[in-house]
């Protein structure tokens, strides 16, 4: 009786507190953006993906929060239009491909640019490690130490290891999304 | 209250609340489309201003449009119907203005994959506008996969996107051929019309493969008729190139003739259209389209009347005996409520009909001129005027008619056309020169344009000297100069001074008319009266001739240019007019023809280039090539391209003869048709006959394939004139390395010596003349006795031809001079015609001939050349042997 109270009231409560918030996937390209949108928004996962040419734009509904997402194309024609998408939103989001060695210093150097962006000052940023299934996919600590995170000193910045395809860590990645959702960020 | 407010709005308004938009101010509004969350209503309107905006004709920069282009990419995220659809527009327009507009293919992909059947066919459309080449193989699958769509919206959107896209990538669309064929035979008429359209560009360049097309189709009916008239179109020009078989024989006319008989008038009336239009349709082909096209002219729909009677208007032109079993149903159409149809009925009747009928149609059409358009007056007025060309003695019916037009209100462009077909009705036909004149004159004393009134003037003043009694025109170039603005009385006052100077017995009144515009308050009209008044006034006839009745012969562009340069290098000298070369008149007969055809989509006919601005071209382009400079004096004749090899052998040479005073230029220009060949230091070897000087050659460095280059031979005439005429061997000398057809790279650094034959190249009388207009040549004649020109005489018999037409044709092509007062039309019925030609000679020498010319057996002719020197004279006497 008291668990259908609850639900009531967080029923309720949705209604009263919709939180919307809007992010930019960003990535150098095979690092499975478009996947972890599947993933989130429908626990989804498929092999066969193509490149996404130009963006494709998800709402998500998680619980009360509606999530905008720009996924953005990663390669290399796409990466000058990246800034355009990130101007304004919650947080961006950014995908490591932590299984391929040699792309890592190129996406290390991406972020580094992006970040430096005025326009974009401010913004929280959650980098995801994707790929950690694979055998030698680098994990958070190494991550964090070759995409020179600790530079980043002028806002928030997180990073995560996770899985898109044995959806490992998607829990604590969308808790963290939705905890910079726009009430919340606003507090 | 509020009712009749907004009535009141929609009054002072006009209806269009896009009217005073501001660029600025709307793409800073378009701002509106980064907010969350979008308003779609908002962002509708603002999307149509935009769109309004760009349609208007408004100039977005590059950054304006990508910004705005990537403000409106932020609008996927609502899900509004027509704000998407309003995006879609968006993008297409945008697309060719702004910066990484592929950023949305992934978005219109998904669009046009979707479940929205709103979305499908506009996303289509939207993706095609934004991918480029290298990216069309990434949307390859989503194409084919729409042509063959169960959706007709939107298979038809991906055919007709496909066959904006062979623009780009023709490649990547002939692999879309099996999903093409696979339309053809939907149900859908439109799909069906499009899938046609897209497997005919496919193939279109494959005669055979669109034999084999065409075959198939014709055998197996199309369900829509839009592809039948498409297929009609195909067949005929198929039936074009076909060469000269009888088109009864031909199983593709066939077809045609089958789609007379068809259920949809659409089908009949372009089969109808098509057999018309067909170089070849003979009367027996003609007779059932104009049958058909008799049968549309009853029928109650405006548009099949209207199609048929413009086609039938068109045919009389070409077939006029097949249209008069029309007559009557035409005779009907004129009463027609549509006045373009009754128009184009009156004008077709008008070119098919006997003399007999003139009088009744022209009293037929006077009921409802008033009516009508100034396009359809325009075209009335063509057809009178090819009426007149036909049946000369009309020329009073119709020269009453038209100054009664004249005299109705009307825009330029119709008066114009009045006032052109009056002159040459006085041009071609002597007895109505005193009434058309009296018309004009009519005329000009209550005409607001200023252009038309002084090109009366300067008619009258050419024209009104020679008739019976010129002294009554005076009065009515008199009243101009009292009533009319300052460029009128300016050519007033010219055509005045043209009576002074022809006719002796009016001189004293015209000086006193003269006198009295000395007085005028506008400088030029003062001006040209005070100079005029003087060389009439002074006893000196051969300045009457040189100022007055003989006009200025110079280029106007090339003596714009020699008066700009003169002006840029201040020199002590004075400015010298013989250097500026003169301009041939232009021919006669071509705007005639234009005038043949009714167009009604083009009633102007589109003036050629004339050739003063050709030469113009030429003596620039001459003068650029640093080799050839100081090029010898002022350019004085350029002849036409001459073909010094067959035009489909390995190097098409054609050579331009550059004429100076006393030199001559001659330039080959060569095109190398050989793809795996590139010509190196190409140069002409000629063989200079006696007299010639070769004084410089340049050669050409280079030559790939496909590129025309030029060789320059600069030469001296001979000394003595009688070997100028003479005969070049000419030899084309080059390097040839093999190269690399798609790269032109060339293999080798060694390449080997080739020459080349070409043919004779012939340096003829006329490229040494050029045509000089004299608009009194009797006066130019006696001046020329006057003033000490060596006269030839010399009798030839022209055995080779056999009319006196063909005498004066070939005469005029020797000597190259213009014929003079008209004398080159023959009046018909005539066994002896005097030719009067007027030309100047290379140096700036006045020449001219009369030539006598009686038919007997062959021709017989007495040629009387009057020339500045004994040696021309001379040598034009001999250019007829």
């Amino acid at each position: 009786m008291l668990s259908l109270i609850n639900r009531i009231l967080d029923w309720f409560k949705s209604l009263l507190w919709k939180e919307e918030m809007e992010l930019t996937l960003v990535g150098l390209q095979c690092s499975g953006k478009t996947t972890f949108v599947n993933v989130i928004a429908s626990n989804q996962f498929s092999e066969d993906m193509i490149p996404t040419v130009g963006f494709n734009m998800r709402k998500i509904t998680k619980g009360n929060v509606t999530i905008k997402v720009w996924d953005i194309g990663g390669q290399p024609r796409f990466r000058s239009m990246w800034e355009r998408y990130c101007r304004g939103v919650n947080a961006i989001v950014y995908m490591v491909d932590a299984a391929d060695n040699e792309k890592i210093e190129a996406s290390r150097n991406e972020l580094h640019q992006l970040v430096d962006k005025p326009a974009l000052a401010g913004i929280p940023i959650l980098v995801l490690g994707n790929k950690r299934d694979l055998p030698n996919a680098l994990d958070v600590k190494e991550l964090i130490d070759r995409m020179d995170l600790v530079a980043i000193q002028d806002r928030e910045i997180c990073c995560y290891s996770i899985s898109c395809k044995q959806k490992d860590n998607i829990d604590i990645t969308l808790q963290w999304l939705i905890a910079h959702s726009k009430a919340n960020s606003q507090k | 209250m509020a009712f009749k407010r907004d009535k009141k709005e929609e009054e002072d308004g006009g209806g269009n609340i896009f009217l005073n938009l501001e660029k600025t101010s709307v793409l800073q509004e378009a701002r509106t489309f980064n907010e969350t969350p979008v308003n779609p209503r908002k962002c509708t309107i603002i999307l149509s201003k935009i769109l309004y905006l760009i349609n208007q004709g408004e100039q977005l920069g590059t950054t304006e449009a990508t910004e705005t282009f990537f403000a409106m990419t932020k609008l996927f995220q609502s899900r509004d119907v027509i704000l998407r659809r309003m995006v879609y527009l968006g993008i297409k327009e945008l697309s060719s203005l702004a910066e990484d507009v592929i950023i949305v293919t992934s978005s219109l992909t998904k669009d046009m994959t979707g479940k929205e059947d709103l979305y499908r066919a506009a996303a289509i459309r939207a993706l095609c506008s934004i991918t480029d080449g290298s990216m069309l193989q990434a949307i390859e699958r989503y194409m084919k996969q729409a042509i063959v769509d169960r959706n007709a919206a939107v298979s038809s959107a991906a055919l007709v996107s496909s066959l904006h896209m062979t623009r780009i990538a023709g490649d990547v669309v002939k692999r879309w051929v099996n999903e093409a064929q696979e339309a053809l035979i939907s149900d859908n008429v439109m799909v069906q019309y499009h899938a046609l359209g897209v497997l005919y560009h496919i193939r279109k360049s494959d005669r055979l493969a669109v034999t084999k097309l065409v075959t198939k189709l014709t055998r197996s009916p199309l369900k829509s008729p839009f592809a039948v008239c498409l297929l009609i179109r195909i067949v005929c020009k198929l039936l074009e190139e076909e060469g000269d078989v009888a088109l009864s024989e031909s199983p593709l006319f066939d077809f045609v003739e089958k789609c007379l008989r068809h259920k949809s008038e659409t089908v009949i009336y372009e089969a109808a259209h098509a057999v018309v239009n067909l170089r070849r349709t003979t009367p027996r082909e003609l007779a059932p389209a104009v049958s058909v096209l008799q049968l549309f002219c009853s029928s109650p729909k405006p548009a099949l009347r209207f199609a048929a009677v413009r086609t039938l208007n068109k045919v009389a032109m070409s077939h006029p005996a097949a249209v008069t079993a029309c007559n009557l149903d035409l005779e009907n159409l004129i009463s027609d409520s549509n006045r373009s149809i009754a128009t184009l009925a009156i004008t077709t009747l008008l070119k098919t009909g006997a003399e007999s009928s003139v009088d009744r149609l022209m009293k037929q059409i006077s009921t409802f001129v008033s009516e009508i358009s100034d396009e359809f007056k325009v075209v009335v007025v063509q057809a009178i005027r090819a009426l007149c060309l036909k049946f000369p003695r009309k020329h009073g019916v119709l020269m009453n008619f038209l100054s009664a037009m004249l005299r109705d209100e009307g825009g330029l462009e119709y008066k114009a056309s009045i006032a052109d077909t009056i002159i040459s009705i006085i041009e071609e036909n002597p007895d109505a020169k005193e009434t058309g004149l009296a018309h004009l004159c009519e005329f000009i004393e209550d005409c607001e344009h200023t252009s038309l009134a002084v090109r009366i003037l300067h008619l009258l003043g050419k024209e009104g000297p020679r008739t019976k009694q010129p002294s009554r025109y005076i009065r009515f170039i008199y009243n101009r100069v009292i009533l009319e603005s300052a460029v009128v009385r300016c050519a007033a006052v010219a055509a005045m001074a043209q009576f002074g100077a022809s006719c002796p017995d009016l001189l004293p009144n015209i000086l006193v008319l003269l006198a009295r515009c000395q007085m005028d308050c506008d400088d030029e009209t003062r001006d040209r009266a005070t100079f005029y008044y003087h060389i009439l006034s002074g006893d000196q006839p051969q300045f009457i001739y040189h100022y007055i009745v003989d006009h200025l012969q110079v280029s106007i562009p090339s003596l714009e240019r020699a008066l700009t340069q003169y002006v840029a290098n201040p020199t002590p000298e004075q400015f010298d007019i013989s250097t500026v070369p003169v301009s041939a008149p232009e021919p006669t007969n071509v705007p005639e023809k234009g005038h043949g055809t009714v167009d009604i989509a083009n009633p102007v006919a589109v003036q050629p280039e004339t050739p003063a601005k050709a030469a113009e071209s030429y003596a620039v382009k001459l003068a650029s090539i640093p080799e050839l400079a100081p090029l010898p004096g002022s350019l004085f004749r350029s002849s036409d391209p001459v073909q010094l090899t067959e035009s489909e052998t390995e190097y098409v040479v054609k050579c331009i003869k550059h004429c100076f005073s006393d030199h001559l230029i001659l330039q080959f220009n060569i095109l190398n048709t050989l793809s795996d060949t590139l010509l190196e230091s190409i140069g002409v070897t000629l063989e200079e006959p006696e007299g010639y000087e070769i004084l410089k050659e340049v050669a050409c460095p280079k030559l790939s394939c496909g590129e025309t280059g030029s060789v320059y031979v600069l030469l001296k005439f001979p000394e003595d004139l009688s070997l100028s005429v003479s005969t070049f061997g000419a030899t084309l000398k080059f390097v040839v390395k093999d190269c690399d057809p798609t790269t032109g790279e060339p293999d080798t650094d060694e390449g080997y010596h080739d020459t080349y034959m070409l043919e004779d190249l012939d340096v003829l009388l006329s490229d040494q003349v050029v045509r000089v207009m004299k608009g009194n040549w009797g006066a130019a004649w006696e001046q020329a006795e006057g003033e000490s020109f060596f006269e030839l005489e010399d009798t030839y018999v022209l055995t080779s031809v056999t009319s006196l037409e063909q005498a004066i044709q070939n005469i005029v092509v020797f000597l190259g001079m213009q014929p003079a007062e008209r004398t080159d039309r023959l009046p018909q019925g005539k066994s002896a015609h005097t030719l009067l030609l007027a030309g100047m000679f290379r140096g700036g020498h006045d020449v001219l001939v009369r030539a006598k010319l009686a038919l007997a057996e062959g021709v017989t002719m007495q040629i009387t050349v009057r020339a500045p020197s004994q040696e021309i004279a001379e040598l034009i006497t001999s250019a007829l042997g």
